[in-house]
């Protein structure tokens, strides 16, 4: 067990995003040059500074065998990198570097379930033990074939400082201007440094002992000869990220210097011939605050800023015009649009204004509208983000499934550009996994001989596609493999006792749906992938989280379809605005085909005396709101009232209400916690609203109210 | 105030000890009301506001105590009839009625009640624990009781159980 050190626990958020996002640009690297089937020298170079990175930031945290891990990564992609002709089991590779990325998600997640308290350290020595091996085979394989590349392979041991240095490097630091006491900063640099130093050499040299040179290092810059034990940039970013300096440039490599000049230690007149453009550290902080702990938050600052940097550069050359933001605080400014929106028809359709002529008051009012919509639609796109990250993620299950059940499938992805609410997209990654995994498991057949002999190509295909229609997403996952046998869903439903009504009575469409029933799963056997039983219920209720809707829609041996809708935002709707005695409901246009007044000739009745309206031939159910929900009400009979037909999912009904008001944009706000314990939801209502004159209305949702 | 403070500001009453007996420091403000002739008491910081009877939009399927919902600046906030809660005949709302918000954990929660009658302080002197008879509907929600005067006690609401109830 590990605790995270104190101070350090600030920084933890920022180091959980940094991480996890270098770790997801991993995993892309590795899928696209597995799909190649090669490794690219950018992308080794790419793969070698993520673990750089990760394993600087690790070691900052205090996260040491994240830390040892990461560093064991990189110096098996250093030798790759020396000599990418090395690989000769691609495969294997890609499986090493996958594991280290799990083991890291893992542990990084173990750690984020614990913040403040202790951790399990998870033992990866055994995964090192692999990267060693791997490295070492490497490292000879390289060394047999290019011998002269003796540099490989060795990076890591002390021993042999000598080979492994990438000759000495001058570097001349200059520290911030009026900062004080240079020498002294000067000689806290310096041992900083030292223990990654096999040589260190430093001018002026008597800067601990020696306050004059305080001066000189103003003036001429504090020079720094060194060779490094292992990688001289982490010296050259530890350089850059020490307290109060303000720049430092590299000058001509140490080694040609000293060579032609013989000098014991380089003088400051050594002519500055800059091979790297100096790197002038951005924003330095006030000199005035130079605590201990200040030094690693700058530090970590500096290394996000510098990880964003290297993200941009993957994306083409763009400048950093991307911030991340709270999301709470996307959440707050969400809410305060909310109710800028109703305090504006407050305003704009206060009843004090009714009979006025108010014509400049109305064109201003036009132009508040126009103005809160368009800020409305601003946030509302602020919140919006690509289901790509969701859809990558698939592509990784995908891969390891692939691998593991030995099933040749194509995984297609179609509009992972859709845009959706970030909330939507987090609820949304666990169902997609399930369906994912579902269809590679169950869906497509267990060897390639069934499906050719149902002469399907040799090749499954799974398909993941997103679209945007009407205010909806829609999600489709799709797979061409043995699709849903009827008989035996039926079979299987019979044996849990899950079924409602008679088995004649279900239609195909109802029968698939019962895979969506809680303590459903068809699979007899478990398997470590899918057929627990939880899973799809689990998927359909994390769909209706986001007042999301899923269906199944499959054919015996031609495939399955999953399609998930989703409305695109949570939060605001079009309404249409009923009463029923003294109480006003919404009812979602989206969800409303027509309103109508009704003849009493109409009305036809069942046998049991049920209320039903036939309408062009189709016969509907009548359902009265104020019996449902037992209000009193003086409009009981179905003449004086008005008819809203109403569909849901796989339902239409015809609610009985007194009368229209009329539309409104409502702001859906949901029940307050406390009546939480009660059935309301489920019973026909999904929230409520404030409306224009401040008092609250109630959103009817057709699904529960029908089902 | 915690279970511990009351406890012991009732062993110093029991204590017999005329040093400990006169000891009145002040551990708080409760606001007081009432409901018909007794007077209810509610520590003042879960008070939010108090607001007059307002419009209360009906909700369906709860029980019959909680009255509906409200808006209080926009915010939906549910309302409990403190009479009906504690099963006591329902009176028409007046002039006088009040919704006192109240917030607790995050849950926010109006309680309809006959008046609002003041604010005072709770003295240790005054604290008296509530007598043993759960029978009465009322009492579970009764944290303690404040003496004042030769024979008035007031009683004051548990919020935490006021509000979070688990019941079905």
């Amino acid at each position: 067990m590990a605790k995270i050190e104190p101070g350090m626990e600030s920084m933890l958020d920022m180091y959980f995003f940094e991480t996890n996002s270098l770790l997801e640009q991993l995993d892309e690297i590795l899928l696209r040059t597995e799909q190649a089937n090669a490794f690219e020298t950018e992308d080794i170079k790419e793969i070698f500074r993520i673990m750089h990175t990760i394993k600087g930031s690790s070691a900052m945290m205090g996260f040491d065998n994240l830390s040892v891990l990461a560093h064991k990564a990189e110096d098996m992609f250093f030798v790759i990198r020396e000599n990418p002709d090395v690989i000769t089991d691609v495969s294997f590779v890609y499986d090493l570097v996958f594991q280290v990325s799990d083991s890291y998600k893992a542990q990084i997640e173990a750690i984020q379930n614990n913040v403040g308290g202790e951790y399990e350290q998870t033992n990866f020595d055994e995964l090192i033990d692999k990267l060693l091996k791997a490295k070492d085979k490497l490292s000879s394989e390289a060394n047999g074939e290019a011998p002269k590349d003796n540099s490989a392979g060795s990076s890591d041991t002390a021993a042999q400082p000598a080979a492994a240095g990438e000759g000495k490097v001058s570097v001349r630091v200059f520290f911030e201007e009026g900062c004080q006491m240079e020498n002294l900063r000067a000689f806290l640099l310096i041992n900083t440094i030292r223990d990654e130093c096999s040589f260190l050499e430093f001018y002026p040299a008597d800067v601990e002992t020696n306050s004059e040179t305080s001066k000189e290092i103003v003036e001429h810059g504090f020079l720094i000869t060194f060779s490094s034990k292992d990688d001289k940039n982490y010296i050259l970013k530890q350089i850059e990220n020490a307290l109060n300096v303000q720049s430092y440039e590299v000058l001509t490599n140490a080694e040609t210097a000293e060579d032609t000049k013989k000098d014991e230690a380089p003088k400051a007149e050594i002519p500055p011939e800059p091979v790297a453009a100096a790197v002038k550290t951005e924003a330095p902080k006030p000199a005035a605050a130079p605590s201990p702990a200040a030094a690693p938050s700058d530090a970590a600052i500096e290394k996000a800023q510098a990880a964003v940097a290297v993200a941009n550069q993957t994306n083409g050359s763009q400048k950093q015009s991307l911030i991340s933001v709270n999301l709470a605080k996307l959440d707050a400014l969400h809410d305060i649009v909310g109710e800028i929106i109703t305090t504006e028809s407050m305003v704009i359709s206060n009843p004090d204004l009714e009979g006025l002529e108010l014509e400049s008051f109305n064109k201003a009012a036009r132009d508040l509208k126009k103005l809160t919509a368009e800020l409305q639609d601003t946030v509302m796109s602020i919140r919006m983000v690509p289901l790509a990250g969701v859809f990558q993620k698939m592509n990784r299950i995908v891969r390891d499934m692939r691998k593991k059940l030995n099933k040749d499938v194509e995984f297609v992805i179609e509009g992972e550009d859709t845009e959706v609410d970030k909330s939507i997209v987090d609820s949304l990654q666990d169902p997609l996994m399930h369906l994912v995994r579902n269809c590679m498991d169950h869906g497509i057949e267990e060897n390639a001989d069934d499906r050719i002999a149902a002469g399907k190509p040799a090749k499954g295909t799974l398909k993941l596609s997103a679209q945007n229609s009407s205010g909806e997403v829609i999600i489709t996952v799709s797979d061409d493999g043995t699709g849903i046998d009827p008989e035996k869903i039926m079979a299987k439903a019979r044996k849990q006792g899950i079924l409602t009504k008679p088995e004649s009575e279900y239609t195909e469409k109802e029968i698939q749906n019962l895979i969506l029933l809680p303590g459903f799963s068809t699979n007899e056997q478990v398997t470590e992938f899918s057929g627990r039983g939880v899973g799809m219920d689990v998927v359909k209720a994390n769909v209706e989280k986001c007042n999301g809707t899923i269906t199944v829609d499959s054919k015996k041996g031609k495939g399955t379809t999953f399609i998930i809708k989703i409305p695109l935002t949570l939060a605001i709707i079009d309404g249409m605005e009923i009463t029923v005695g003294d109480i006003v409901f919404t009812v979602p246009i989206s969800t409303i085909r027509e309103s109508f007044k009704v003849e009493t000739e109409q009305i036809v009745y069942d046998t049991g005396g049920n209320e039903m309206i036939m309408i062009r031939g189709v016969c509907y159910p009548i359902l009265r709101l104020h019996e449902k929900f037992l209000i009193d009400t003086e409009v009981k009979t179905l003449e004086d009232g008005i008819l809203l037909l109403v569909s849901s999912d796989n339902k239409d009904v015809c609610i009985f209400a007194d009368r229209l008001i009329g539309e409104q944009q409502v702001v859906v706000k949901p029940f307050p916690k406390y009546l939480a314990r009660y059935n309301i939801k489920g019973e026909g209502l999904s929230g409520c609203t404030i409306m224009g004159d401040g008092s609250i209305s109630l959103i009817i949702d057709t699904n529960t109210l029908i089902g | 105030m915690t279970n511990d403070v009351i406890k012991e500001a009732v062993a110093k009453q029991q204590s017999g000890d005329r040093k400990l007996l006169a000891d009145n420091t002040v551990l708080g403000k409760v606001m007081t009301f009432n409901i018909g002739e007794q007077v209810y008491g509610i520590e003042i910081q879960y008070v939010t506001e108090i607001i007059g009877v307002q419009r209360i939009t009906k909700v369906p399927h709860v029980p019959n105590y909680i009255k509906g919902i409200i808006n209080v600046r926009s915010k939906v906030v549910p309302v409990v009839d403190i009479r009906a809660r504690f099963g006591k005949p329902e009176i028409p709302y007046n002039s006088r009625t009040c919704i006192i918000t109240l917030s607790f954990n995050d849950t926010s929660v109006g309680i309809i009640v006959d008046s609002v009658a003041d604010v005072e302080d709770i003295r240790t002197s005054d604290i008296s624990a509530t007598p043993e008879n759960k029978g009465v509907n009322s009492n579970e929600f009764i944290q303690y009781m404040i003496r004042s005067g030769e024979n008035t006690t007031k009683l004051i609401l548990d919020v935490a159980k006021l509000l979070d109830e688990q019941e079905y």
